[in-house]
């Protein structure tokens, strides 16, 4: 990282050199100190609970191969079939919303992005109780109508993914949805011209050109899949069927904790991953996906004549599936004494919505949580978007490698890296520790992911040739930055503001290990909620995070454009 | 009381010696004050005004989140000066945390509450408690106590037995003894705790010498599903998913039942196997007067009442009345099994997990 200042040309040794070398070192750091000290442990053979460890070998990797070959295969086999409806719904809605003339489309896209606001947990919960087998309502009616057995079964591989595709898969939606917007729509209009279909359209030429932005989502929605953990939670341990994080989340609960193992497991996962990420940039690599150049376009939807009502019904269906229903099910869960589908046992009540509001810490949790979001959206997107302008853009050697770092909180599961954000941080003599400012570092370090690739997606469109331009025309970078790079960037930048605001506002596995007594946030409480207190207090504070963060971001919304019309 | 004190009256001798061995805490030094301060409803030997001055105190512990917020609650009413906090995460997770922050040297709790024995013999090996005597403990039976006393105390004692959804199974065929659960009809439709649980260990442990280790080899064949925590358990119950919980914990069912749920207890007459949940003083705890007027507050009765109240668990003492509502079998009319050596029971832990992971199918 030293020699960054080297590999830039000599005269402009001014704020792009400085900026990059702040960049790359603050994200170097907050990266690699973690994953030093994940590496350190996976090795560790001796007690677990000795710190540094004093013995080292291969033993914890040897043994995933002995003993945990039937947990990898079940969390490959999951997380392939949860990111192949993700995407495939996360297209299909993003190719409706965006491209074409379907009704209502602006509220529409609105409720799309509802299941993200939602703790994953939610969602698990919620198709429990609407498809578990022998009594969730999917069966219950089945058999009202004579049916025997059981037709629907959530606890399975399928209704796992099935589950995380649904409400993880919105990060899909969001990616693919910015590189559409940002597509000049001459090409899919020449393309009609020439009397393709609009079915022939999309696959020829819409497509191909948002590649890097399919790619990129695939990618993202893989890891995040392979580190998922709500769902198989909820629905992978009634069925028995065990991945690698609920492993995981058993060997550091189990006492002594196996750490060494989960680092092991963790790590082993970074293998795939690298893999994934060496086929994209080769993918993106041998293609150009410029859209954006110099000539000036305005996005025009197709015409979509009655077809257009068809593809509201997919999107109403996806919204009925992902968000009515669940909300349904979890607010009749939440106003019961007891959770049970059993209706005609059920008794009412609103006591679980006093004993949630009453919690003061939860309270504090939520208001936590959205802080945070605000915060660590805000200023990380400004230096995730100077990262990726680094990665893709400047003539710096080694850039690509950097891609590979900034991936790094993403290749390993949630649960493990936040164990080892606790051991690098607790070991750093600032007293930061127990406190929200360590939080909102560790959500910045493990968001990375998620920013870079929403915005990646976004920047490979945009023409070299703008950026040139100004500089040719004498702007400093700085000066470039700000009036060609960031403006074209708008669409990617709102959608990683809002992806990481979510994402935060929902994060779990950092969170659970670097909580303090005085900082907490909402997500460990919810879950720790469902785990001790019930279904029904689970579901109230879920809807009341739900409708909090909602509630919050509308204001956000009313402000922001109140303030920018002032402004023009 | 008796019978409790029956069951596990070989246990101190055992259990302190080898808990004491080199220990930097085997010594501990400290005796009761010369006149402790009458507080409302408890004695107490801490300076009550410099526990005010210090203004905060923070618990780290197992149990559910707002049962914990009720708990403090209680206190906080007594003592509005002392603010309070709390961390709450399962056990094996709560401890390697307070291990990491003493490692770092980052100390932010005052008082912890383990609901593993293992892990507080460690910790008291390790020299993780000061010691402190309550002038409330005189009153806790003496398996309930460190030794020497002051390090820890039990707060609670939970106990498991059988439990059923009348609903679902009728009381003539409901499971009378722990050997009725290996009958056939029961297969597919019974539910346990998992591993990690100190609970479900403490069943294994005490049950395997009095039925035979063929007994679990049986239940393997029955195919239960294992859960992390009693509100999963008896959730399932309710809603018809499984019939039976083997080694169902008494508290869950005095909540559930509260709440109108169909559920029925089954003690059955080998005994209840049992296991505490355990507080004591942090090192180095950084509100150390607020802990100590905690644990008095806490070890007598009327925090021993608001712990009753806010989660449903059983006091060791004896003059303290059971939770919930007039019909919880109170730990007298009970023949509790408990672990007579915990340093033992500590050791069986890695072949009990394995073996319970292999009958709960977690194929790992």
């Amino acid at each position: 990282m030293a020699d960054a200042s080297t590999g830039i040309s000599r005269p402009r040794l001014n704020g792009q050199a400085l900026t990059t070398l702040a960049v790359l070192l603050i994200v170097g750091f907050l990266v690699l100190l973690p994953m030093v000290f994940l590496v350190e442990e996976s090795l560790n053979v001796g007690d677990p609970m000795a710190f540094p460890p004093v013995e080292f070998g291969i033993a914890n990797y040897v043994a995933i191969f002995e003993e945990d070959l039937k947990t990898v295969w079940n969390t490959l086999i999951i997380a392939v079939m949860a990111t192949v409806m993700a995407i495939f719904i996360g297209f299909t809605l993003a190719w409706i919303l965006t491209r074409t003339n379907v009704p209502g489309r602006e509220k529409l896209e609105r409720l799309m992005e509802l299941p993200y606001y939602m703790t994953p947990l939610v969602g698990a919960l919620a198709w429990a109780v609407i498809a578990g087998p022998k009594s969730g309502f999917i069966n219950q009616m089945w058999k009202a109508v004579g049916g025997t057995g059981d037709i629907a079964d959530i606890y399975t591989h399928f209704g796992i993914a099935w589950v995380m595709a649904l409400f993880e898969g919105t990060v899909a939606f969001v990616m693919i949805s910015a590189s559409m917007k940002s597509m000049d729509p001459a090409l899919e209009e020449s393309a009609r011209v020439m009397g393709a279909s609009k079915l022939r359209t999309m696959l020829t030429v819409t497509l191909p050109l948002v590649m890097p932005g399919v790619l990129g989502a695939m990618l993202f929605v893989f890891a995040e899949m392979l580190g998922s953990f709500a769902a198989a939670l909820v629905l992978g341990i009634p069925g028995r069927i065990y991945v690698i994080t609920t492993a995981i989340w058993d060997s550091t609960l189990s006492y002594p904790p196996d750490y060494g193992r989960a680092s092991a497991m963790g790590l082993s996962l970074f293998v795939v991953m690298f893999f994934m990420l060496s086929f994209y940039r080769r993918m993106i690599r041998r293609g150009t996906f410029t859209t954006i150049s110099g000539k000036a376009f305005r996005p025009r939807p197709m015409e979509m004549g009655r077809l257009a009502w068809v593809l509201f019904g997919v999107c109403a269906l996806y919204v009925a599936l992902a968000v009515v229903f669940p909300i349904a099910a979890l607010l009749m869960t939440s106003l019961q004494r007891f959770a049970t589908v059993l209706l005609d046992q059920a008794q009412w009540t609103l006591a679980n919505y006093e004993t949630a509001l009453s919690l003061g810490p939860v309270r504090t949790a939520l208001f936590n949580s959205i802080i945070l979001g605000l915060g660590v959206a805000t200023v990380g997107v400004v230096i995730m978007a100077l990262l990726v302008w680094i990665i893709y853009r400047s003539q710096l050697r080694g850039r690509g490698a950097i891609e590979y770092l900034v991936m790094f909180p993403q290749a390993v599961p949630r649960l493990v890296f936040g164990l080892a954000l606790l051991w690098a941080w607790l070991n750093i003599p600032i007293g930061i520790y127990g406190t929200l400012w360590l939080l909102a570092l560790a959500y910045f370090t493990v968001m990375l992911p998620l920013g870079v690739r929403t915005l990646a997606g976004v920047v490979l469109q945009i023409d070299k040739s703008l950026e040139e331009c100004a500089r040719v025309c004498g702007a400093s970078w700085a000066y470039q930055m700000r009036t060609v790079t960031l403006p074209l960037l708008k669409p990617g930048i709102l959608a990683a503001w809002l992806l990481i605001f979510m994402a935060c506002v929902r994060e779990l596995g950092a969170s659970a290990f670097l909580m303090g007594p005085n900082a907490k946030v909402i997500a460990p409480s919810i879950v720790s909620a469902f785990a001790t207190s019930g279904t029904e207090l689970t579901a109230a504070m879920a809807l009341i995070q739900t409708f909090t963060v909602i509630v919050a971001l509308v204001i956000l919304f009313r402000v922001a454009r109140g303030m920018t019309k002032e402004l023009q | 009381m008796k019978l409790f004190a029956a069951a596990s009256a070989a246990l101190c001798a055992i259990a302190l010696a080898a808990a004491s061995p080199a220990s930097a805490q085997a010594t501990g030094g400290a005796k009761l004050c010369a006149s402790p301060q009458q507080m409302d409803g408890f004695k107490t030997c801490a300076d009550v005004a410099k526990a005010k001055a210090e203004g905060a105190f923070t618990l780290y512990s197992t149990d559910p989140e707002q049962g914990q917020v009720k708990l403090l609650a209680a206190f906080n009413k007594l003592f509005p000066e002392i603010k309070t906090s709390y961390v709450r995460l399962q056990a094996g997770a709560l401890y390697a945390k307070l291990l990491s922050e003493r490692q770092a040297k980052s100390y932010l709790v005052d008082v912890i509450q383990i609901s593993d024995m293992g892990m507080i013999l460690d910790f008291q090996r390790k020299g993780g408690f000061r010691q402190y005597i309550s002038p409330e403990m005189q009153f806790f039976p003496k398996e309930a106590k460190s030794q020497p006393e002051g390090f820890w105390t039990w707060g609670s004692v939970i106990m498991a037995g059988i439990a059923y959804n009348p609903n679902q199974v009728s009381a003539a065929d409901a499971p009378k003894k722990w050997e009725d659960l290996l009958d056939p009809k029961w297969k597919d439709s019974i539910n346990v705790k998992v591993s990690n649980s100190g609970l479900q260990h403490g069943v294994w442990y005490m049950l395997m010498p009095i039925l035979g280790a063929d007994y679990f080899k049986k239940f393997g064949e029955q195919k239960p599903r294992a859960f992390d925590s009693y509100v999963q358990q008896y959730g399932r119950l309710v809603d018809g998913q499984d019939k039976v919980i083997m080694g169902a914990q008494y508290s869950g069912y005095i909540e559930f039942k509260a709440k109108g749920a169909p559920l029925a207890f089954v003690f059955p007459e080998t005994g209840v196997p049992a296991v505490p949940e355990t507080y004591g003083i942090v090192d180095q705890a950084p509100h150390p007067n607020a802990a100590e007027l905690f644990m008095d507050w806490f070890l007598s009765p009327v925090g021993q009442k608001a712990l009753a109240d806010a989660l449903l668990l059983h006091s060791p003492r004896p003059d303290v009345p059971p939770p919930g509502g007039a019909d919880t079998v109170p730990l007298s009319k009970m023949k509790l099994l408990t672990p007579a050596d915990w340093n033992a029971f500590e050791k069986d832990r890695p072949a009990f997990a394995k073996e319970w992971n292999r009958i709960v199918g977690t194929g790992r």
